[in-house]
């Protein structure tokens, strides 16, 4: 391996079916995105070997000989990997709701993808649970419960549950699976003795140490060494990988979830991401510092598009669609997305799959909000104060104090106007938003990047991966007539005046990246802020769509006509403004 | 849908357990022979509250347990005894089941009895010679034929002789062209079979239908309820269901229509097992010459 001072860095995430490669270099004391490379992942026979296909992915970039036989050639190699579906977790507490849910929340914000749930309190009886645990087999366990000093002996009958269980590995019993204790300290040492001989169990810091706080950052980086010790050296090629990575090789959800953070954090600001791909459907946000992910497994475009049909039902597709089709082509454009890998859609494929993606996103809202919320088990005192503020709101998704919102995956492919209408029509935004989507699909290099260079992590982020949709202003409330008249003062000097009607999406056309004044006033019914202002004066910044008015109202109400539809689907531009 | 004409097909036939293969080397088998024997773990599994049963203590039962963790136990066996007021009065606890003692509680006086292991056994599936052994585990097969795979199935393996009832790849399976005389045939329809054509299918007898198209409704009112994910195999509609191309409407590949067509009458092994996401798994008639 040829020593490299860290100017270079090739980033590389490894997929399911595909793995980019991101060579990212400093020049004149600016990282910069030299170029990406793509290629099929290599982890399924005749090609059983990760490296080849990284290697391919390699091949594409200009930039000199990055990748020999041993390793990275003057380049540090960071990588991430999503294959075989991620990382396969379960976990457990003592009570579903407090320590089950604190490791609910550090599992899936390690980027895992849960496939069992556990706990004393769980309604099934003993031996079903032990059934569940044996016939779905997980990459790694998550065992919580107790506070530190608090619940011992349920902590104990949880760890004999999982000993009974003799839980196999998802890729062979040739090696023990990994399960971290996360739970009351005091029980570490009988919770080793019961599990030692069967799983290779190591012990970290309590992910409730007590009811009023969670820690869940020890608990996630000890997911991540064991999913490279123990998970990944089990596909082909990643004992060879590892030894040419220079940080651990992180699963790809975890990468996006630390840019996310990070950014939301430097921006000072609450975010939430949505990432629609094939089968999964993931939800990012950060509400007052606090970073929470959830995932809606098997709801997607592709191979999760007929299980979005069955948990919604076919109403709620028809709904979305912009022009009446016959219930049975539905079902089968619906069933062929699952079945046949197309590459290229009709129209009519198109808009099932939007209507698809509004459910997927709105289905994961809902979840996200379960999940995303106050620590439950503490013990609150109302006021009458409390009736009149959001402090103790059950969830912190609060889509009026939502500045910043991100479209990833494969729903966001389409035009600009296709996905900025997708991300209103299933999210709601409330008063001033941003809209960003992952246009590169950049998103886990950047978050590879953060822990070796925080500036490279930036300039591919805002660079490079993140587009600007436009700032949206939506009125809460039901109206008729005038909904907004807004006034926009232009750097240049030129103002617009415009009057929206209720029920109108428009756009007002500023440049990406310019900064405009706005003073805004709502119609009859509406307002524009939480204390219910009629007034708004603010500094917006454009997007390639410019500055959106959704005057829709919120809650959005979806009407019975197709004509209606069709409009607020055509209102935006397919394309962007030139860049200020 | 995919097409794979005159190859060497070898099918690995394996236990789920540990058991008796029950084949040699170089044997010629046919598609019913039995590979191998062997007994799987009874997934019912009874739970016993022994302690309350017995009215003690969960920390105190040991003492009055008859049986330990491994032994085997017969229904209506005592597993546990109690007596009190100098044998006067006894308390005892039953196995409600044949099987074997697997997890005894002392925190929480649970006992859990599991039924005795099932009689398991695997089929050749394709007839063909066994070219290679599997030690307590089965055999691997190999045969010349053909292979259809197509896009998603219903219901396990089964087999069949060929009957095409249509004439063209881009004509509809309707249920008038079904009669008795099908039963325990392997149906090749054309474009789409109707929901009635895949009712009257299974009502007399047929093995499996192998269609280009189904319509996703068709296929929601068959199994009583949405499909949901691209898992399948278990299914019981009482055959076997192979769509070549997907749902709707769609001809049957030119190539695999001719194909069965060409092998009219002649066996054909079919398995409706599909593993969209996990494993990539399509559904499959194989044609041994």
């Amino acid at each position: 391996m040829v020593a490299n001072n860290g100017d270079a860095f090739l980033v590389v995430d490894v997929g399911d079916t595909e793995t980019k490669a991101a060579l990212v270099r400093r020049e004149n004391g600016v990282y910069r995105l030299i170029g990406t490379g793509e290629a099929e992942t290599t982890l399924d026979a005749p090609e059983l070997d990760v490296t080849i296909g990284i290697s391919r992915s390699v091949e594409s970039l200009s930039g000199g000989r990055l990748l020999g036989k041993d390793g990275p050639e003057g380049v540090k190699l960071l990588c991430s990997s999503s294959n075989g579906g991620g990382l396969y977790m379960m976990v457990s507490g003592v009570t579903s709701m407090i320590s089950g849910e604190s490791a609910q929340r550090a599992a899936l914000g390690a980027g895992a993808h849960l496939v069992g749930i556990f706990s004393k309190d769980d309604p099934r009886p003993e031996y079903r649970l032990i059934e569940t645990m044996r016939e779905t087999r997980p990459d790694m366990f998550l065992l919580a419960g107790g506070t530190d000093g608090g619940a011992f002996n349920q902590v104990l009958e949880m760890a004999s549950i999982i000993k009974n269980a003799d839980i196999k590995p998802r890729f062979g019993a040739s090696y023990k699976l990994p399960v971290i204790y996360a739970g009351n300290v005091e029980a570490r040492e009988e919770v080793a003795e019961k599990l030692t001989e069967l799983y290779a169990t190591r012990a970290v810091d309590n992910v409730r140490p007590v009811i009023e706080r969670e820690n869940l950052g020890p608990a996630k980086e000890a997911i991540y060494d064991s999913y490279m010790e123990h998970v990944l050296t089990h596909s082909p090629g990643y004992e060879r990988l590892a030894g040419w990575v220079d940080s651990p090789i992180l699963p790809t959800q975890a990468a996006i979830g630390k840019m996310l953070y990070t950014y939301a954090e430097r921006r000072k600001a609450n975010l939430l991401a949505v990432n629609v791909g094939g089968s999964t459907t993931d939800i990012y946000s950060v509400y007052r510092g606090v970073f929470n992910r959830s995932l809606n497994a098997e709801l997607g475009l592709t191979y999760g598009a007929m299980n979005v049909l069955k948990t919604v039902g076919i109403e709620r597709i028809e709904r979305w669609l912009p022009e009446a089709i016959e219930e049975r082509k539905i079902r089968n454009i619906i069933g062929n997305l699952m079945v046949q890998q197309l590459e290229k859609f009709s129209a009519d494929e198109r808009r099932i799959i939007g209507a698809l993606a509004r459910e997927a996103i709105r289905l994961g809202a809902e979840e996200h909000k379960k999940l995303a919320s106050r620590l439950k088990g503490i013990n609150i005192r109302r006021t009458i104060a409390d009736t009149f503020s959001q402090s103790l709101e059950p969830t912190y998704l609060d889509m009026g104090d939502t500045p910043i919102i991100i479209g990833m995956g494969a729903a966001f492919n389409g035009s600009l106007g296709d996905s900025t209408t997708l991300l209103l029509d299933s999210l709601e935004p409330l008063y001033l938003t941003e809209l960003y989507i992952d246009r590169a699909g950049l998103i886990p290099h950047a978050g590879m990047l953060l822990g070796e260079a925080p500036e490279a992590a930036f300039s591919i982020l805002t660079g490079e991966t993140l587009q600007r949709l436009g700032t949206c202003l939506t009125p809460y409330g039901k109206g008729e007539g005038e909904a907004i008249r807004i006034k926009l003062m232009r750097q240049d000097g030129n103002t617009i005046d415009k009057s929206i009607n209720f029920g109108e999406i428009d756009v007002l056309p500023i440049l990406d990246g310019e900064t405009c004044k706005i003073e805004a006033t709502s119609g009859k019914g509406l307002s524009l802020g939480k204390g219910k202002e009629k007034r708004l004066e603010a500094t917006v910044t454009g997007g390639v769509l410019g500055l959106i008015i959704d005057a829709r109202g919120r809650p959005l109400t979806i009407p019975d006509k197709k004509d209606t539809i069709k409009k607020w689907a055509e209102a935006l531009p397919p394309s962007g403004t030139e860049t200020r | 849908m995919a097409v794979e004409n005159k190859i060497i097909i070898r099918k690995t036939r394996r236990l789920p357990t540990f058991g008796e293969v029950l084949v040699k080397q170089g044997e010629i088998i046919r598609e019913d022979t039995i590979i191998a024997r062997g007994r799987v773990r009874n997934p019912e599994l009874v739970e016993l509250r022994v302690d309350q049963r017995l009215g003690v203590d969960p920390y105190n039962l040991s003492g009055y347990m008859l049986k330990a963790v491994g032994d085997a136990v017969k229904k209506e066996e005592i597993i546990a005894l109690r007596r009190s007021f100098f044998g006067k009065s006894t308390k005892v606890c039953r196995s409600p089941i044949d099987g074997t003692i697997e997890i005894f509680s002392k925190s929480s006086g649970k006992v859990l009895i599991r039924g005795d292991p099932l009689p398991v056994e695997v089929k050749a599936h394709i007839p063909g010679k066994v070219t290679e052994l599997l030690p307590r585990e089965g055999a691997v097969l190999e045969c010349k034929g053909s292979i259809v795979r197509g896009a998603i199935g219903l219901g396990g393996e089964t087999h069949g002789f060929l009957e095409n009832l249509v004439d063209a790849p881009d004509e509809v399976l309707t249920n008038g062209l079904i009669d008795k005389t099908h039963s325990g045939k392997v149906i090749v329809g054309g474009a789409v079979a109707t929901l009635e054509a895949l009712r009257k299918a299974a009502s007399v007898g047929a093995a499996a239908v192998v269609v280009g198209g189904v319509d996703e409704k068709d296929l929601t009112e068959l199994l009583g309820y949405e499909l949901g994910f691209g898992v399948t195999g278990q299914e019981r509609i009482g055959l076997t269901l192979v769509v070549t191309e997907g749902f709707g409407a769609n001809p049957m590949n030119p190539e695999a229509f001719q194909l069965f067509k060409e092998h009219r009458s002649g066996l054909a092994c079919v398995d409706g097992t599909t593993q969209i996401r996990a494993r990539m798994l399509r559904p499959e008639v194989i044609i041994p010459f």
